[in-house]
């Protein structure tokens, strides 16, 4: 299925000489953020009548809830409303209806919502909620995935099997498995018979925090019509309408009595997707009618109680010929999901599968297990499966071309997956440019050539490793976007993605821009309410630039056909010989003609007998890919088409180890990403160097601790460390390929996430090839190497 | 008890009723409607409220409104008052920011070093930012921008006073 | 920002005034830079009656020599120690340790003697107060009196500091021709807690002086291995004769930042980098102070 446009901005494509994609255009979002216009959700003012919110917590992993008294917090004055969990016992989640708005028997980890105090001000409301009295019986959490499976582990959810849930979700009764992907493909018996040389080996991978700058907030108002507006800090405005229709179904209230409505959002990192504290703002409102009340995380409650990044127990067994040849994968992930899995089990799906990596196996058996934990729910991190998984299996590749004697970027190279090579479920891979990802990577890194430091307490180790992810979607995943003039020939887009930072708006512009000639600072791209701007499933999956682009560009496309109808009644020009340049309508075939957009685009165009054609000219455009499919063989994950496309692409470093201490320096950074066409390549090397940052902190420094209570004993900045502009690479190389998506806008496809996903076996490798230690289980921070070198090069467990 | 507070803020003279127990950073947002410093940990560890108080960077979620009687305090609503700095115009023309939630306080924490540096090397301005989590860009498009703007230096931009 | 409890809040306008409120009140809390006191309303680890603002008393914020000594006011920020020429010219290591508290808008606020009230084991000003020799001078109820650095730390967030007093000042005697270093282990480059802390002055005439902190319940001085030190050079044989010595000074613990193994390891890594470094300061040579040696 192929995109084009027909008209002028196709062949300038072709031709290279297109006026606004592909070029640096400045964000059109910049003048906002840089003078303070820019809005964010608790920028809005609500009046006097705002209420606030505070929220009781589980201080246990696992319990029930004996009693819980409020009539202590009640008689505090100024406390409007006391909730509990009685007041609204409904399930609701995307992918699995699991979780509850509030907690009701049982809590399932620390820092669950248990109760909330509704008053006048925020300092009250909190004074309050420490004055209601929660009894519980605790019970000892299971904290691990691997106990978690095993016979007579409780059931944190004894109700499994009687859960709603995708059609494409397999949950085990009476276990502690929520679901369970499975793909199998060619014959493993074979596959193992035909290998020279075996691996097998097991890594871990905790849970991490996205740490968005911007806690998650939401203002919430039930009016007395009965109409319920959120603002939320969202990635997902229309999915979380759903959810909340879903969740609040019971009191009467459909998608229609619903609006959500999101200005700027100040990060998301896939936190801010879905419904995680949302759904209580959501519920508070219909407690107090006629006023909104607002609940606004604190830094501890981002960390501990929205989406986590599931941690991983993955086993991988590889096999491959002498001469470097993959013969078959075994890769087995044990995913601690959480207490909740509405969202995670879709982490686990996607994981399961594409988990052989970016590599041609002929011979495959993935197992992907989303088990429930006692430990904060997971969920959608950037990376969304790939970032937790590609730590091992690229650790491995590297380990296996060791074993077969054979330079691990050659081994690489002679395995990489290419166009029409046939995925772990059957389907074909899309174009993509990985070998020359492979090698501009490695020629910007000296690849093959050592390097020796000065300093006799310093080794230097050199890295590089692949990465690849397809968006993990629903089959209808969708966009729209609606367009209109204004009379100064500028125009505005309506479309609900979201403003994450990625500079989602302007490329849309340019888009737009390219196709009807008009500059993006003359285009408005507004920010998402679901009363006005027309649907978009969520900003996540990196999709957004690939879906909505094309929705834009489908209403961009109208809107021009709808010029040149104007043009051809009103002044009778063929439409095959109109073409737009500089914001004006121009005819191949008289070459004086002129007509700017703003004389007609809302007025119209004046007839000699004075009467009027045209008028404004509206257009509107929508995106769904008709060729995906969810169902497949539950056993084999064959015979459907779940993934629209993979973007590929390689990372690699040059890594200083000091062996006294174990601290590491990155020297020197590469990454290179197809992206199809980078419609903005300063907005792609953006994400380039804050992608590679955030994923080199998950493996160099962020490290999540709980306690055998199941309690997070660091939900602060100061114990969990985030990249400082003092821990930057020295240097970074963004490298940006070029193999066009045919169905893409303009052949693009997307990229947010996966400038991530391949950090952390890089430095794995880096460490293993400075100082000869192999760690297996992240982060590996400076303590673990100085202490495995201690150790003699192995690491005690 | 409430104390009555006078304090400037971006050269507008507020008189205020104010608790002990409410935070500058809160009388900012709630009491004086300024918004651009931002609510990010409350504990002074991720630099979104920073603005300067008698011109010196520090972090408004660390100081009582009380204490902050008779002082002056510039957000980067101030800074852009007679338009654009040559800072914040190389910013925006540099796309140096994404989410933009830490901008604010990078922008007051950059604007502060330009004061005192002029002619900053690279790890001075990252030094002057260390304090400023930025969860997105990376830092370095933020750098480079502060350096570009050291470049070009104050009263060169196109438009706009200072640095 | 929710600070739940309430409390009172006065600025004396004098020392006399400060002190007579604190007599006056049965749950005084001292505020200057506020860096550590406004985190502990907030998370309910302090709540206090009445909040005594002393940012008003005149005198406090001055870095001078006097009789030989440098004083620093008890109002005197990070930032300004870092600026100051006076602690360049005459006592860089206490630079050097300011520079590694927090970032700028914190040591803009954050004065070292808040620092040194605040008692936590991995406090910056501790180890370099404790190689400096440091006296801490303290005004109350029974008038005036000075604290040595070396009786001031009595246990996790506990100081020698008497009810109803206050700090007015450090006085710092002139250690002479010197080289110093403050070495601090972190998770990363980023601001953070020392994990260990070590201070190192090292004198012509072979006298040296060692502490540590974040490896005890309080920054303490080493006098077995300042013993070990006097007058021994800093060779293969010295190196080895110094690691039980730091083991038997130590006591760290396992916590979320790092591990007692790690701690032994580092304590042992960081007193000889630092050792190292101190020497060739003393000589008008090493890294220039400021630049951390792991």
């Amino acid at each position: 299925m192929t995109q084009t446009y027909v008209g002028r901005a196709d062949e300038a494509n072709a031709m290279g000489t297109l006026a606004v994609v592909g070029k640096g255009t400045p964000r059109i979002d910049g003048l906002d953020k840089l003078t303070g216009a820019a809005q964010y959700v608790d920028d809005m003012d609500f009046g006097a009548a705002l209420l606030h919110a505070a929220v009781v917590e589980s201080p246990h992993g696992y319990a029930r809830i004996l009693s819980i008294d409020t009539s202590k917090a009640e008689a505090v004055p100024g406390v409007v409303k006391v909730v509990t969990g009685k007041d609204f016992p409904y399930t609701f989640g995307m992918y699995m209806k699991d979780r509850y708005i509030f907690a009701q028997d049982v809590v399932r980890f620390a820092g669950e919502q248990v109760a909330a105090v509704v008053a006048r001000d925020a300092r009250i409301a909190k004074r309050a909620a420490a004055l209601v009295e929660v009894e519980y019986e605790a019970l000892p959490p299971l904290l691990d995935p691997v106990e978690a499976l095993g016979d007579g582990a409780p059931l944190i959810h004894p109700d499994l099997g009687g859960y709603e849930h995708v059609p494409w979700f397999f949950p085990k009764e009476n276990t502690n498995i929520a679901h369970w992907r499975k793909t199998r493909r060619g014959d493993m018996e074979a596959g193992w018979a035909a290998a020279d040389v075996i691996l097998e080996d097991t890594y871990t991978v905790p849970r991490y925090a996205h740490c968005a700058i911007e806690p998650h907030v939401v203002v919430a108002k039930l009016d007395q019509a009965r109409r319920l507006t959120l603002w939320t800090a969202s990635q997902s405005p229309y999915t979380q309408r759903d959810v909340f229709a879903q969740a609040l179904a019971p009191l009467g209230l459909s998608h229609q009595d619903i609006r959500v409505v999101t200005p700027y959002v100040g990060g998301g990192f896939g936190g801010k997707a879905g419904v995680s504290m949302e759904i209580i703002g959501a519920a508070l409102a219909t407690a107090v009618p006629g006023r909104p009340v607002k609940v606004r995380w604190t830094r501890e409650q981002e960390f501990y109680n929205t989406y986590q990044r599931q941690g991983v127990v993955a086993r991988i067994k590889l096999g491959a010929r002498k001469d470097g040849t993959i013969t078959a994968i075994e890769h087995e992930m044990l995913w601690d999901a959480g207490a909740y899995v509405e969202y995670g089990a879709n982490v686990v799906n996607a994981a399961g599968l594409s988990a052989t990596g970016p590599y041609r196996i002929p011979n495959i058996h993935i197992d992907s297990l989303c088990i429930y934990t006692n430990l904060p729910p997971g969920g959608p991190y950037r990376g969304f499966g790939y970032s937790e998984f590609h730590f091992g299996l690229e650790s491995h590749i590297t380990r296996m071309a060791e074993a077969v004697g054979m330079d691990p970027v050659e081994f690489r190279k002679k395995n990489a997956i290419a166009e029409g090579d046939t995925l772990a479920y059957g389907e074909p891979m899309n174009p993509s440019g990985l070998q020359e990802a492979i090698d501009r990577t490695a020629a910007a890194i000296d690849w093959g050539v050592e390097e020796v430091s000065d300093d006799p307490n310093v080794a230097i180790g050199k890295s590089l490793c692949l990465f690849w992810k397809a968006p993990a979607m629903p089959p209808n995943a969708s966009s729209a976007a609606f367009l209109k003039f204004n009379e100064d020939g500028s125009l505005n887009i309506t479309v609900s993605g979201m403003e994450l930072g990625q500079g989602y708006l302007t490329v849309m512009a340019q888009v737009a821009s390219e196709i009807l000639a008009v500059p993006p600072s003359k285009i408005r791209v507004e920010t998402p309410d679901t009363d006005r701007n027309p649907y978009e499933w969520q900003t996540v999956a990196s999709h957004v630039t690939w879906s909505c682009g094309n929705a834009v560009a489908a209403a961009a496309l109208e809107a021009r056909e709808k010029i040149y109808k104007v043009v051809h009644d009103a002044r009778g020009y063929e439409e095959g010989s109109l073409y737009l340049e500089d914001q004006k309508v121009k005819c191949d075939t008289d070459p004086d003609f002129q007509m700017p957009l703003a004389d007609f685009v809302v007025a119209g165009i004046q007839m000699p007998d004075g009467t009027f054609r045209g008028g404004p000219i509206v257009a509107s455009g929508k995106f769904m890919p008709e060729f995906t499919s969810a169902l497949s063989d539950p056993e084999t994950s064959q015979g459907g088409h779940p993934n629209v496309h993979y973007t590929v692409g390689a990372t690699g470093a040059i890594v200083e180890v000091d062996r006294e201490t174990g601290k590491m320096r990155v020297r020197k950074a590469a990454l290179a990403a197809d992206v199809g066409k980078a419609l903005n390549p300063t907005l792609i090397e953006g994400q380039i160097t804050g992608g590679l940052l955030q994923g080199l902190a998950t493996v160099l420094y962020e490290d999540m601790r709980f306690d055998e209570n199941g309690v997070l004993l660091n939900p602060t900045f100061t114990d969990y460390k985030i990249p400082t502009s003092k821990d930057v690479p020295d240097e970074i190389i963004p490298i940006i390929i070029e193999t066009p998506q045919p169905d893409g806008p303009f052949g693009a496809r997307g990229v947010g996430e996966h400038t991530m996903i391949a950090a952390a076996p890089v430095i794995a490798d880096a460490v293993a090839d400075a100082v000869g230690v192999r760690l297996k289980a992240m982060p590996i921070t400076a303590e673990r190497v100085a202490l495995a070198l201690l150790g003699g090069g192995q690491e005690a467990s | 008890m409430k104390h009555s507070i006078a304090i400037e803020v971006n050269g507008e003279a507020w008189a205020l009723d104010v608790e002990p127990g409410e935070v500058l950073l809160d009388v900012l947002r709630e009491k004086v409607g300024v918004k651009s410093p931002k609510i990010g940990c409350e504990t002074g560890d991720c630099g979104a409220c920073t603005v300067l108080y008698d011109g010196v960077s520090i972090r408004s979620c660390l100081v009582l409104g009380v204490e902050a009687d008779g002082h002056e305090i510039t957000t980067l609503e101030g800074l852009s008052h007679d338009g654009l700095s040559t800072l914040q115009q190389v910013m925006v023309e540099m796309s140096s920011f994404q989410c933009g939630f830490c901008a604010p306080g990078i922008v007051v924490a950059a604007h502060e070093l330009l004061q005192q540096r002029p002619d900053p090397t690279r790890e001075e301005v990252q030094e002057a930012i260390a304090g400023n989590l930025c969860r997105c860009t990376g830092y370095d498009p933020i750098v480079d921008a502060v350096l570009e703007a050291a470049r070009i230096g104050p009263g060169d931009a196109s438009q706009g006073k200072g640095p | 920002m929710t600070i739940a409890s309430d409390f009172d809040y006065r600025r004396p306008a004098t020392l006399e005034e400060a002190v007579a409120l604190l007599a006056g009140c049965d749950r005084p809390l001292l505020l200057a830079g506020g860096t550590d006191v406004i985190p502990w309303l907030r998370n309910g680890l302090a709540s206090p009656g009445m909040v005594v603002d002393i940012k008003a008393v005149p005198g406090l914020d001055r870095i001078e020599w006097r009789d030989g000594a440098v004083h620093i006011g008890s109002l005197v920020t990070f930032s300004d120690l870092i600026a100051s020429e006076e602690v360049a010219a005459t006592i860089p290591v206490l630079a050097e340790a300011s520079h590694t508290v927090a970032s700028v808008g914190v040591r803009n606020r954050a004065t070292l003697v808040g620092n040194l009230c605040s008692a936590v084991p991995s406090c910056d000003a501790g180890p370099a107060l404790l190689v400096l020799d440091a006296a801490v001078e303290v005004v109350g109820p029974d008038g005036q009196r000075g604290i040595p650095i070396t009786e001031w730390f009595r246990g996790v967030r506990r100081t020698s500091l008497g009810p109803g007093e206050i700090v007015t000042g450090i006085a710092i005697p002139d250690p002479g021709r010197h080289g110093a270093c403050y070495v601090k282990l972190s998770r990363y480059r980023g601001e953070d807690l020392a994990q260990v802390g070590v201070a190192v002055l090292v004198r012509p005439g072979g006298e040296s002086r060692v502490a540590f902190g974040a490896v005890a319940p309080v920054p303490f001085r080493a006098p077995a291995i300042e013993e070990y030190l006097a007058g021994r050079a800093l060779d293969d044989d010295t190196r080895a004769g110094l690691a039980p010595l730091v083991d038997a000074a130590i006591s760290p613990i396992d916590d979320m930042r790092a591990s007692k193994e790690y701690r032994y390891h580092m304590s042992r890594v960081m007193l000889l980098r630092g050792l190292a470094a101190a020497a060739a300061r003393l000589e008008g040579g090493g890294p220039p102070y400021g630049e951390q040696v792991i």
